[in-house]
């Protein structure tokens, strides 16, 4: 064996490497801001020895509560203007990713639009609580337009319009792994998109050169910057013979986007309370924005009381099965 | 007098935000737990805080940094360990759970296991880390050709470690390499020394 093969498997190793790890530092360093803050303020360099607390632990309360004290250690120095904890716009975006990867990991609400010239060319929403989802892709033209799919404790629900009710359509562990497309999958690019490596590549980059900001009437903050396509659209994967690059939440990337190289004009909107709001990213005619809301307090995704396992389908006549999710 | 107190803050902020990061995965991959690596964390930047003035400019400050996270850490296993023979000898507390790792990291993790503690802590400053060999020098306080010797000779003992227990490994199969580390601490592994 060469060295380089071993070398090679213990850099396969590195925790850093390994699924949510970079979720949970983001998470771990948004709570030891609000320690931090909390002990600095009391403590002074060179001073009385301190120790420090455990304040919260890893549960979701905690989380939640870490995420609202650093939004609100945020906003008490970041706009005193006598210790600033966050200096400049570059710090305020990265802050802004933390905290938005915080806020969300529990539960949140995005809604992804693609416009051309002015006009909707897709728009769907995502909404998310724990390992239950809610999509709903209401673009034009679609079949499935306006009916959502859900998925509730593994279970995966459709809405058939031939029986103008909702289907069972069966158990997450039915779908084959590695497809890409089994709820896990999906749940997992969510929250890559929302507050792991995506938020931060995109913010990474963004901060890198040329970052602006404008303070609104609202409180909100608009930062723009350029990012190079490939920080945005990832390669996934080839499709006749060419390679596919995919924005966040799914959709391929077309014209100077599919470009790694092209410098996409990037907007991000920070709200008063420091979480992102939206990211717009334009080019040539396109528009393409993730907008987020509800980030830990969207309400928990409620499977339909009165779905029909396929296998009850097949002996139903249709327009037997009507129900409602809420 | 404010003035130099607020330029201690502003040094202070510049840190936390240029390194944070960084020292959070190093504690979270070294400390025993997440609460642990959080504590580690914690303790390393408010002895960042307290001796602000004595922490290096540039990129020394990352340096810096983990060589004082490194010694929170030593420090922390030290004291865990007292507090475990305790427990055991009280029986106390169950034994830890550990999630199960794949076969090619528990072979890592064994060999890792095996080398000394210097050996590995230079070793995965620089794989894991992505240290320099001047960086490492830093860390460990040593001359930067201690750090380059010694994260060579390093390489060479975790490859020969690693190799020993491939072969081992493949003679009766990795499942039975996971099972037996099953009860590893991953933790430990990589944190002694």
């Amino acid at each position: 064996m060469k060295t380089a093969d071993s070398l090679e498997a213990l850099r396969r190793a590195n925790p850093r490497h390994k699924a949510g790890f970079a979720e949970a530092v983001d998470l771990a360093a948004a709570e030891l801001r609000v320690r931090i803050e909390t002990a600095v303020g009391a403590d002074q360099p060179h001073g009385r020895q301190f120790r420090p607390r455990r304040l919260v632990g890893f549960s979701a309360a905690g989380i939640a509560l870490a995420t609202t004290a650093a939004v609100a250690v945020f906003l008490t120095l970041g706009s005193s203007g006598v210790t600033p904890g966050v200096q400049g716009a570059a710090a305020a975006v990265k802050m802004a990713a933390r905290l938005t990867a915080a806020s969300a990991d529990q539960s949140g609400t995005a809604t992804v639009r693609m416009t051309r010239d002015g006009q909707t060319w897709t728009h769907k929403t995502i909404r998310w609580n724990g390992n239950d989802l809610e999509i709903t892709d209401e673009s034009r033209g679609r079949p499935s337009s306006g009916l959502p799919l859900l998925v509730v404790s593994g279970m995966m629900y459709g809405h058939d319009p031939a029986h103008e009710g909702w289907v069972e359509v069966g158990p997450v562990s039915s779908i084959d792994p590695g497809t890409g497309t089994t709820p896990t999958d999906i749940l997992a690019a969510v929250r890559e998109d929302m507050g792991g490596a995506t938020l931060r590549r995109i913010t990474g980059t963004m901060t890198a050169d040329g970052l602006t900001a404008a303070n609104q009437p609202d409180g909100s903050t608009i930062y723009r910057g350029t990012v190079p396509a490939g920080q945005i659209a990832r390669q996934t994967g080839f499709k006749e013979g060419q390679a596919i690059r995919v924005f966040p939440f799914g959709y391929v990337a077309d014209d100077a986007a599919a470009n790694p190289a092209s410098l996409l004009d990037t907007a991000l909107t920070v709200g008063a309370d420091g979480v992102i709001r939206e990211i717009a990213v334009t080019w040539g005619t396109w528009t393409y924005t993730v907008t987020y809301s509800h980030l830990g307090s969207t309400p928990a995704v409620v499977a339909p009381a009165n779905a029909k396992s396929l296998r009850e389908l097949r002996h139903l006549a249709p327009s037997r099965t009507t129900t409602s999710p809420r | 007098m404010k003035k130099a107190e607020g330029e201690r803050r502003r040094r202070f902020d510049r840190l936390f935000e240029s390194h944070n990061v960084e020292i959070v995965a190093y504690c979270r991959s070294r400390a025993g737990s997440a609460s642990d690596a959080q504590d580690a964390a914690a303790e390393v930047f408010l002895t960042a805080w307290r001796r602000v003035d004595d922490v290096p400019e540039g990129d020394a400050a990352l340096a810096w940094l983990y060589a004082t996270a490194r010694r929170v850490l030593a420090n922390q296993r030290r004291s865990a360990r007292r507090s475990a023979a305790l427990a055991e000898r009280l029986a106390l507390t169950p034994p830890p759970q550990r999630p199960p790792v794949d076969a090619e990291d528990s072979l890592v993790h064994e060999a890792l296991r095996k080398l000394n503690p210097i050996d590995r802590e230079v070793l995965l400053l620089s794989e894991w880390e992505g240290l320099s060999p001047a960086q490492i020098a830093s860390v460990l306080r040593c001359p930067k050709v201690t750090a380059r010797g010694r994260l060579h000779r390093a390489r060479r003992r975790f490859r020969s470690a690693f190799q020993e227990l491939r072969s081992g490994d493949e003679s009766v199969g990795y499942g039975h390499s996971a099972y037996r580390l099953a009860t590893n601490s991953v933790t430990r592994v990589v944190g002694g020394g």
